[in-house]
């Protein structure tokens, strides 16, 4: 019994993260109609610089989501401006084409700059745990979960309870619907993907304390991802979340109950059972090919 | 639309100069040293993706050898040329490499590349070629089984073999105080598994009883459920089968379960000096044994000269195993080519037939092999001690009498 409780707490702490890593992806998705396969390219960029300013100054690594999630959505919204904007109303390959172009850029760059061997971002807390009993939750998880809920949330509240919010839901609705009534789609798409890479800023400093990372850590963050995604619902920010809890759970649960040999198979095992039962996903809603959106 | 061809195709034009710029690509270079036209070597190396920590440390060591030979006066009095290209650690990858050196580059001669995953297609299209193939890694016993005849290993033993010395000191500790279980978490690759394997089969002779043993993907990032599961079986000694990236992955979720086997012994990533220690904090890495092929003090012939040349041209104080292992395979390479006086391809298969048949002085000690390119000898044994990491068996290549019992993480 204890071992179930401890696999499902690991599993919700660490699905938890998977949330926020995932937001900004279905959020650019419902928004744009825009697969970005660099988005596990952007976590990985933004661990690095959570690397750059603990060295640089110790500051503490979660702490860093203050520098890194203005950095990183600063840089989303010029990428946007330079490259994604003109791939707008272009089949959705054209946006898998592009973004893994940028996904292999970023890598190289990040080779350049860091060298291309293994970082690891060890605050005080890094391999500490709270014990509750025979149960144990390790604190980086703990407080990663937490931040994670924290911005999970604020981003929800900028979605449901703001003007700009209602222009993103809006603008992901129906684009023609929203422009005719005021809505700057193609400004409010900027900011959707300059939203959704700092979202990728803020998860990208939490993976900084979790994880070892290297440039080429990103191909392993986009598959689990893309399939947190599928199973959620494409577009769907809950769909997403629910989605993240689900898939860690399932991988705790896998390693602990099958092994971990089939762990990282999880995800892709997700990606077939959805698309075959259900292609929408969880929370998502099927897309009209007969009247896309341009 | 044609805009936005244009915008992709330039984009991939891009990536494609980044993936193959700055110090991670082709990489061509001679140091003046002999006269005539120098000798071209080539190798392919996994200087970016999850191998580019050893990747980049073989790379240095090759340099070290290329610059310690052109100082020297060369190889056969011409000077040394590398060819290196990156792999990206891929498999794929790696067997076009090694094509591209062969028919494009036209390298007069040959050197491995890192871990057992790349040699084995690697050493492949050598063989196909009919070219001598000297690997610094690649331990697998699966590579020299398949009766290849231009490929050898210039480490001391093969994997199954690596943690031998290891298993026989615990198989053989006083009956209280040998552990009684194991648990064996272990990385899916050709390296790691016959490694844990071989100490298996020693430590379940002597009566110790495996109470785990399970295997991950080289794509695994999440280890807590691993460490989690390793620890509900409460083993006495822990083998942890591992490379660099995910051997720090589960010694950091081994401290957040908190769980202290008793033995720890892993693979690979401990003999990486800073990095490992940096990886896991300084602290935890106390009483972690592992294998290693070289000792940075050894008083083994060239040894000092390579580690002083190697601080000189790339700084810091601990050599990396892998660079000295890459040096090492330079030096059997050399020592062929200077008693058989050619480097022709058709003359080869008699530099192949000359390492059969004799004994090479290397920094790693005398190497030798047998028939089908596997060595014959003993690995080294470090256990990392306050934290400096030491060679601790066989005796007489310690550099400490102390032995830590055990493992002891947290300062």
């Amino acid at each position: 019994m204890t071992q179930l409780v401890q696999t499902l707490i690991l599993g919700l702490l660490v699905g938890g993260v998977y949330a926020l890593l995932a937001s900004g992806l279905t959020l650019i998705f419902g928004v744009m109609r825009v697969i970005n396969i660099a988005h596990g390219a952007f976590l990985i960029l933004a661990a690095f610089l959570t690397y750059s300013i603990w060295t640089a100054i110790e500051l503490d690594p979660l702490a860093s989501v203050v520098f890194t999630t203005p950095v990183m959505f600063a840089f989303g919204w010029i990428l946007y401006l330079a490259t994604v904007r003109r791939i707008r109303g272009a089949h959705m390959s054209s946006s898998v084409l592009l973004t893994f172009a940028i996904a292999l850029v970023l890598e190289g760059v990040m080779g350049f700059v860091w060298g291309n061997t293994s970082h690891s971002v060890r605050p005080d807390y890094f391999n500490e745990s709270y014990t509750i009993g025979d149960l144990f939750l390790p604190k980086a998880q703990v407080y990663g979960f937490a931040l994670a809920a924290i911005v999970l949330g604020s981003l929800y509240l900028i979605l449901t309870r703001t003007w700009l919010g209602r222009a993103i839901r809006a603008s992901a609705f129906n684009p023609q619907g929203a422009a005719l009534v005021g809505v700057n789609v193609s400004a409010v798409s900027a900011l959707t993907f300059a939203i959704g890479v700092g979202a990728a800023g803020a998860g990208g400093s939490i993976v900084a304390v979790l994880y070892p990372f290297l440039p080429g850590s990103h191909y392993q963050w986009i598959a689990r991802l893309l399939s947190i995604v599928v199973l959620g619902g494409l577009g769907s920010l809950p769909g997403a979340a629910i989605g993240a809890l689900i898939l860690g759970i399932a991988e705790a649960a896998t390693v602990t109950y099958i092994s971990p040999a089939w762990a990282t198979a999880v995800p892709y095992v997700v990606i077939f059972v959805v698309l075959l039962v259900r292609p929408q996903g969880l929370m998502g809603t099927r897309l009209r090919e007969d009247v896309a959106a341009a | 639309m044609l805009r936005v061809r244009w915008l992709v195709a330039a984009f991939m034009v891009i990536a494609l100069v980044a993936a193959g710029c700055g110090d991670d690509g082709e990489d061509s270079a001679s140091q003046d040293g002999g006269g005539g036209e120098p000798i071209k070597i080539g190798a392919s190396l996994p200087l970016t993706g999850e191998f580019s920590e050893p990747g980049k440390a073989a790379k240095e060591g090759y340099e070290v050898w290329q610059a310690m030979v052109n100082d020297a006066g060369g190889l056969l009095g011409r000077d040394v040329e590398l060819v290196i290209k990156d792999d990206a650690s891929n498999q794929n990858t790696v067997v076009s490499d090694y094509n591209a050196l062969i028919s494009g580059d036209k390298v007069d001669l040959l050197l491995g590349t890192f871990s057992s995953l790349l040699n084995l297609p690697a050493s492949a299209v050598a063989e196909r070629n009919k070219m001598l193939y000297v690997e610094p890694a690649g331990g697998n016993p699966d590579i020299f089984n398949r009766g290849f005849k231009t490929v050898f290993f210039a480490q001391q033993a093969t994997a199954d073999h690596q943690g031998d010395v290891w298993a026989n000191y615990i198989a053989e500790l006083p009956e209280g105080q040998r552990p009684k279980t194991a648990a064996y978490p272990t990385l899916d690759d050709p390296f790691t598994t016959p490694t844990s394997e071989g100490i298996e089969a020693i430590l379940k002779e002597a009566g110790i009883e495996t109470v785990y043993r399970e295997t991950y993907t080289a794509d695994t990032t999440n280890f807590d459920s691993i460490a989690n599961a390793v620890k509900s079986k409460k083993p006495d000694l822990v083998v942890a089968g591992t490379q660099f990236e995910d051997g720090i992955g589960i010694m950091r979720a081994l401290r957040k379960v908190d769980f202290t086997p008793e033995w720890l012994y892993q693979t690979n990533a401990p003999s990486f000096g800073d990095q490992y220690a940096d990886g896991i904090g300084a602290e935890n890495t106390e009483g972690v044994f592992y294998a290693v092929s070289h000792s940075q003090e050894a008083e083994t012939p060239g040894n000092p000269e390579f580690v002083a040349k190697y601080q000189e041209m790339f700084g810091g104080e601990t050599v990396p195993e892998d660079a000295a292992d890459a040096y090492a395979a330079g030096e059997v390479l050399q020592a062929t080519v200077e008693a058989n006086k050619t480097i022709e391809r058709a003359d080869q298969l008699k530099l192949a037939d000359w390492l059969r048949q004799n004994e090479v002085e290397t920094i790693l000690g005398p190497l030798s092999w047998n028939e089908n390119g596997s060595p014959k000898g003993e690995f080294l044994i470090g256990q990392w001690q306050s934290g400096k990491a030491e060679i601790v068996l066989p005796e007489e290549a310690a550099t400490t009498d102390a032995i830590i019992e055990g493992y002891k993480p947290g300062g």
